[in-house]
């Protein structure tokens, strides 16, 4: 996979965190991985269908999400019910529609999936015949992971 | 000796989100995300707007707009959404009220559907992350 679908939702992610989380944040090393790997407790996926197709996770513990949603809404919230989840979901809108947009202007079309939230305990995802590009961001709320398996069509 | 009275707040300001005659604007909130929602109410809530009703889809937002009529002074209307996205159901009000106030909330990347917006009659466009500040410029520059 090429390390240029990675930048733009790096940056993004960069970008938008800074601006409503407002958190300390830094880029940890970015690996690569071709067989099944955990997910982290709550993780949000967007599907990408185009010149490039696969998905991007933003994955991270409940925790984590728990932090970030109510630094969001600015209060503190106690459990991961339907309005933490809307806005783990409108924070993978934003950093999606942000990389997505950098991605066009570098001549790649392709349309997203409105972003899925999936929560649990022992998940992993596997991607066939794709290798997935992970770089970790830690933030004063927690790890975040952002998971991205895309290829040419 | 002198006391609060006497000493009249000079910063003392009126809320934007009233009307020169006292009343508040009020405010429909078209969105299906509870997040953007919740933080579009408290926004316009804290500057003294009422919020008069939210909806979660275009169609829910049109049947709303409809049965407030002509109470309704402003609409907030996301662009995508379900069952009907922001971009029909606008065209749908101002079918029905050509003079109403819709200003249309968009994720980056949807230049096209906000142009397409302000040619149907959209008065303005917030492109997300909101914050307190764009929110409030682009709705008083809509409505005011």
């Amino acid at each position: 996979m090429r390390v240029e679908y990675i930048n733009p939702f790096v940056e993004a992610a960069f970008n938008i965190l800074k601006e409503v989380v407002d958190s300390d944040i830094k880029r940890g090393e970015l690996y690569l991985k071709s067989t099944s790997q955990p997910v982290l407790g709550v993780a949000a996926i967007v599907g990408l269908a185009g010149d490039v197709e696969g998905r991007v996770l933003f994955d991270m513990n409940e925790a984590t999400a728990l932090a970030i949603a109510g630094q969001m809404n600015g209060e503190e919230l106690s459990a991961f019910d339907d309005l933490a989840k809307a806005t783990i979901t409108e924070l993978a809108n934003m950093i999606t529609a942000q990389a997505v947009t950098k991605l066009h202007e570098l001549g790649f079309t392709f349309d997203l999936t409105p972003p899925a939230i999936f929560t649990g305990e022992n998940m992993e995802v596997t991607d066939a015949g794709v290798e997935a590009l992970i770089v970790p961001i830690e933030l004063s709320q927690g790890k975040m992971e952002i998971n991205v398996a895309v290829r040419e069509r | 000796m002198k006391n609060k009275q006497d000493f009249p707040n000079i910063n003392e300001r009126t809320p934007e989100g009233q009307k020169p005659d006292g009343s508040k604007y009020r405010v429909l909130i078209v969105d299906d995300s509870m997040f953007v929602t919740k933080q579009i109410s408290q926004i316009l809530t804290s500057e003294g707007f009422d919020v008069i009703g939210t909806a979660s889809d275009g169609q829910e937002g049109l049947d709303m707009y409809k049965e407030q009529y002509p109470n309704v002074d402003l609409v907030t209307m996301d662009i995508t959404m379900p069952k009907m996205d922001g971009v029909t159901a606008l065209e749908k009000i101002i079918e029905f009220d050509k003079d109403a106030s819709v200003i249309m909330i968009s994720a980056l990347g949807k230049q096209d559907l906000v142009k397409k917006s302000l040619l149907i009659g959209a008065k303005n466009y917030i492109v997300k992350p909101l914050d307190r500040a764009k929110v409030l410029e682009r709705i008083l520059m809509s409505i005011k």
